[in-house]
């Protein structure tokens, strides 16, 4: 099964939980999913992810200057980040549950 | 990170500008929030995957880069690129391009350390800039008006400089000329005086050096010729023989008793024939109270050649000459060639004395031979 049209649908919950851990600029961002197990995710689609989650309010942003390579933009999740995060963990639990068992009952059938 | 080289660099840019190109719909603000740290993010990520697949290109990797653009506009939330309207642009917006490679270029100059201090001099020499531009616009619309200088001469050239000044520095500020539709207008002035500076410039230095060289002349002459004497200064030596500044056209020579000499051969030091004419006879010269002028022919020597250097020199009003077959100017048959008046029928006669000498440019009354 093609786990990357699934991914489309967490891809948020995903990116949140990232960084929810650590700040972390663009590329930090898709190694740390990747290292998470996430290896189907596309580059540009984590890029665009913390675009939008900035640009709606969920994630600050801030850059950080480095002495051998150009500056980065780090982004860091905030109140409303940690909110939406929370409510998406639990739709995300609720209906993996839903979806367990529903493939449970089919499998045992 | 580890240090990139430099083709990495360069096919990250060029990825990256074509991934902008595809997004350039979303205008460029848009653009730039999507796409700020895109070189960084593509370099590293390309670093970091060869450590498992050495060798691959940013293409390989990363895919078209119309498909990239599309992921992460898509996953941005923006609505996907319009159609293509059937024009297929090869190489994209240059202004929009050149800005991205500035700011690109910039974003890798704040990188070192030692650019913080060089940015921070240049942007407080920007006003400076300002003040350098208005000048240049002014100096541009002079141009077209046909009127030079450094600096205006009348009122109206005076006011066109402020006025250029005053736009100048407004735009500078980012008071004036912020709305779309004009925008372009004073970038384009921008454009025209960075590149007009340094011509401009050149040529205000050239005319101030060359009035600076007619004014130490002026002094010179000043001071050197005192009684009114004019200083004729010339590139190249004036041939020929010149007394108190002015070329003569013929010498008379006289004897030590002061007695007219005629057929004088005059030689410098080195054996050279001393002319007063180039003009192999055409021209016509004046002498004091002369009512016509004359001209002067040529004396041949008995190897046949043709000798100007014999004085004083022969010739006939001018307009007793004709033209022969050659185009040449002759005397015709039947008039012969005079010497012109002598300025005085007996010169001074010499002492005696036998150390007495001969002026410079007095030949010996002696028969000479050609050398």
């Amino acid at each position: 099964m093609d786990t990357t049209q699934l991914l489309k649908g967490v891809l948020d919950l995903a990116v949140l939980a990232v960084v929810s851990d650590e700040d972390g600029y663009g590329y930090d961002v898709v190694r740390r999913l990747r290292a998470a197990g996430i290896e189907e995710v596309g580059d540009a689609s984590v890029y665009g992810t913390l675009r939008r989650l900035y640009s709606s309010g969920a994630l600050t942003s801030y850059v950080v200057p480095s002495d051998e390579g150009p500056h980065r933009k780090y982004y860091g999740i905030n109140a409303q980040g940690r909110a939406m995060l929370e409510a998406q963990r639990k739709d995300w639990q609720e209906f993996a549950g839903t979806m367990g068992r529903l493939l449970k009952t089919e499998v045992v059938r | 990170m580890s240090v990139l080289d430099t083709t990495d660099v360069l096919d990250v840019a060029g990825y990256a500008a074509a991934v902008r190109r595809s997004l350039a719909d979303l205008g460029p603000e848009q653009v730039d929030d999507l796409t700020d740290d895109l070189e960084a993010d593509l370099a590293e990520a390309l670093d970091d995957e060869r450590h498992v697949a050495h060798g691959r290109g940013v293409l390989e990797q990363f895919g078209p880069p119309v498909e990239y653009a599309a992921e992460l506009r898509a996953a941005a939330g923006l609505a996907p690129a319009a159609a293509p309207t059937g024009r297929v642009r090869l190489f994209g917006d240059p202004v929009e391009d050149t800005r991205r490679l500035g700011r690109w270029a910039l974003g890798r100059l704040r990188a070192q350390a030692w650019w913080a201090p060089v940015e921070a001099f240049l942007i407080a020499l920007r006003p400076a800039w300002w003040l350098l531009r208005g000048w240049v616009v002014y100096q541009l619309v002079a141009l077209v008006l046909g009127v030079s200088g450094w600096l205006p001469r009348n009122l109206a050239a005076f006011l066109v400089l402020v006025g250029a000044v005053v736009l100048s520095v407004q735009y500078g500020r980012g008071e004036w000329f912020r709305s779309r539709r004009v925008t372009w207008l004073a970038v384009t002035a921008n454009v025209v005086a960075v590149l007009a500076v340094l011509p401009l410039l050149a040529g205000a230095h050239d005319r101030v050096a060359a009035s600076e060289s007619v004014y130490a002349d002026y002094t010179a002459g000043r001071l050197s010729g005192g009684g009114g004497t004019q200083t004729i200064i010339q590139d190249k030596a004036v041939d020929g023989v010149v007394v108190d500044g002015m070329q003569v056209s013929n010498l008379f020579v006289y004897d030590a008793e002061g007695n007219p000499l005629s057929d004088v051969q005059v030689y410098d030091d080195r054996g050279r024939p001393v002319r007063t004419t180039f003009d192999n006879g055409f021209d016509q010269y004046w002498f004091p109270e002369a009512t016509e002028p004359w001209s002067f022919v040529s004396r041949v020597d008995s190897d046949g050649r043709a000798r100007w250097n014999v004085y004083p020199l022969q010739g006939a009003p001018t307009s007793e000459f004709t033209y022969d077959d050659d185009g040449l100017q002759v005397l015709p048959a039947g008039s012969s060639a005079t010497t012109p008046p002598w300025p005085f029928a007996k010169a001074p006669a010499l002492d005696a004395a036998p150390e007495a000498t001969i002026g410079a440019e007095g030949p010996a009354p002696t028969p000479t031979s050609t050398p």
